[in-house]
């Protein structure tokens, strides 16, 4: 649907270089990457924004390369909303209505619609500078989406918010995908959302795409250690999460279960931190409760601190320091007890629908 | 400290609203309406209104975009075209309206203009070029500050929502800036209204044909007729406070200097 060919864009200290990419339609595609990777420019560059120096876009078949920004019919929601302060709630959702010259009959039947799908049919005679960071985030998707774009593009569209209503957003986002249909590209750096709303996603960095594809299949293979570290990958471990008391049982594909402070069941990915790990030669009684038997399989050196790749089913990651690998006599194929607090574990569901039981 | 500032400021202020005051009273109030009904003044008024409208409209219309310019975009030699249009600004209006004579008055540019039909020395059109001369740097500086203020994003989003370029600006950017755009016009327009250095150079200062009010007070008051002089003063004073409560007013987001 979307197909990015070789695309090198310069602005001032930024760029955007040989990109590549296929979005299909409907997908739900994220882009992650640190600040400064090019991110905001490539999708500036999508929408027509900015020109590209080299390269090709191609919408369906079209060749937009050279189009301008409204005749392409890609919308875009950027991070601080860039509502028009200057015009209501309502006259800016009918902006591109009137820019496109549909009659205000036909407009009220589509703002009416577009309102009641995200909830803000209540604010239409209000001014943008007295909404909630959500409301405003609702309409600014509500102007870009009455267009029917073909692609929505997305910039960080949740950093601004607080925890609570971002989580809103996200399940606001995924229903709404669901309802419109529409191709969705966004850019984050928020881990979280990849989980939830992410079909696929891309990784970047200064300027190139490092790694495309599906979002588990990345975070369980990241390509190289920027794409892990990046993705903060000490510990990822899929599994299927179910109620135990008042806190998570983990049941991993390969056996060993392991508890997590988390109410999110169903398909999930755990993550934990190596440093949160305790190694120990006998089990002990603490108030950790996970205390998991094992094999250690590699031992790596980095700086003054040892990375410990222990097998407990699955490959779990301790980070010690020299003295306490020293200490504790670690060699391959050591016997080990790793040991790590139920709250130390971070569970982040796989789909939106496990989220919602959230 | 705090008794000797506080004693300062007020003192400052009585002596300001007394100077003013005195000025304003000087005449009596009957002999004051008389002189504002005087058909010279009623002249001063009349081509000082139509010199500075007419000078502010065109200094909107040359500011808006070369504003736009200076707040948007990188371009060769920014930071001296961004001086050299400042340059006005810290000019005696004196050696603006002397550089003013000059050209239009010696160079052959000046003199195919007037051959034209746009003679511009000691003429009411003189009047308008001085002004604009004069109070563009003002008008411009203003929406520079109101432009800048605007993030560019704005202009984006209207572009993906249908606008071209020109449409995004108009529509968006603008109206954003209204406040700004408003606040330079006032002030560019009272600068006008009250400008003498320039206009004494390059229009002359001719009774009932270059006339405008500051050049009615230089008049009168040379030939000792002090009461049309104060009658004068008087409207430039009510100018002056008119325009001050309008920019404090619209004062947000905007800087002048």
């Amino acid at each position: 649907m979307l197909r990015i060919k070789s695309l090198s864009v310069t602005l001032g200290g930024f760029a955007v270089r040989d990109v590549s990419l296929e979005i299909q339609r409907g997908e739900y595609f994220i882009i992650l990457g640190p600040t400064g990777a090019g991110k905001t420019i490539l999708l500036e560059t999508i929408a027509g924004i900015q020109a590209p120096d080299t390269g090709i876009i191609l919408l369906g078949n079209r060749d937009i390369t050279s189009t301008e920004p409204r005749l392409r019919n890609i919308g875009i929601v950027y991070q601080d909303y860039m509502l028009f302060p200057h015009l209501t709630v309502k006259d800016n959702i009918a902006f591109g209505l009137n820019q496109r010259k549909i009659p205000i009959d036909q407009q009220h039947a589509i703002i009416d619609e577009m309102c009641t799908l995200l909830e803000i049919a209540h604010l239409s005679g209000r001014y943008p500078g007295s909404l909630s960071g959500g409301e405003q985030q609702r309409v600014a998707l509500a102007r870009a989406l009455v267009l029917k774009p073909e692609i929505l593009l997305l910039d960080e569209p949740m950093s601004a918010l607080d925890g609570r209503t971002r989580e809103r957003m996200r399940m606001e986002l995924s229903r709404i995908r669901r309802l419109t249909g529409t191709t969705i590209v966004q850019i984050t750096h928020h881990f979280d959302d990849v989980f939830t709303l992410a079909d696929r996603i891309a990784i970047m960095r200064e300027g190139r795409i490092v790694q495309v594809g599906e979002t588990s299949e990345v975070f369980l293979h990241p390509i190289d250690t920027f794409v892990a570290e990046f993705l903060g990958i000490g510990n990822l471990i899929k599994g299927q999460s179910s109620r135990s008391g008042n806190i998570a049982r983990i049941t991993t594909g390969s056996g060993p279960v392991f508890y997590a402070a988390s109410s999110i069941y169903g398909e999930v990915v755990a993550t934990l931190h190596p440093e949160d790990v305790i190694l120990s030669q006998e089990p002990f009684t603490s108030s950790a409760r996970n205390c998991l038997l094992g094999v250690v399989s590699e031992i790596i050196p980095i700086g003054s601190t040892v990375r410990v790749i222990i097998d407990v089913g699955f490959p779990l990651m301790a980070l010690l320091t020299r003295e306490s690998c020293h200490d504790l006599h670690l060699g391959q194929g050591c016997r080990v007890y790793a040991t790590f607090k139920a709250s130390a574990v971070h569970v982040i569901p796989v789909t939106p629908q496990e989220c919602k039981k959230n | 400290m705090r008794r000797i500032s506080l004693s300062l400021t007020y003192l400052i202020f009585l002596s300001i609203s007394a100077i003013i005051l005195g000025l304003v009273f000087y005449s009596p109030m009957p002999s004051l309406a008389g002189s504002l009904a005087n058909h010279e003044i009623q002249f001063a008024v009349m081509l000082s209104l139509v010199t500075s409208v007419l000078s502010t409209l065109i200094c909107i219309a040359i500011a808006i975009p070369v504003a736009y310019a200076l707040a948007r975009y990188e371009f060769f030699g920014k930071r001296v075209t961004t001086l050299a249009l400042t340059l006005p600004l810290t000019l005696p209006p004196l050696v603006a309206g002397i550089a003013l004579l000059l050209f239009f008055g010696t160079t052959p540019w000046g003199k195919a203009l007037e051959a034209a039909g746009f003679a511009v020395i000691f003429t009411p059109l003189g009047i308008i070029v001085a002004e604009v001369f004069v109070n563009i740097p003002y008008m411009i500086r203003i929406l520079r500050s109101a432009f800048s203020t605007i993030n560019p994003r704005y202009e984006h989003v209207a572009k993906t929502l249908g606008c071209t370029d020109t449409g995004a600006f108009c529509k968006v950017t603008l109206p954003m800036a209204r406040h700004g755009l408003l606040a330079g016009a006032v002030i560019t327009w009272s600068k006008a209204m009250g400008e003498f250095g320039a206009v004494l150079m390059v229009a002359g200062a001719t009774t009932m044909k270059t006339e405008t009010l500051p050049i009615a007070l230089y008049l009168n008051i040379s030939t000792g007729d002090l009461d049309l002089a104060v009658a004068a003063a008087t409207i430039l004073i009510l100018i002056s406070l008119i325009t001050l409560c309008v920019v404090e007013y619209f004062d947000r987001g905007v800087h002048v200097f």
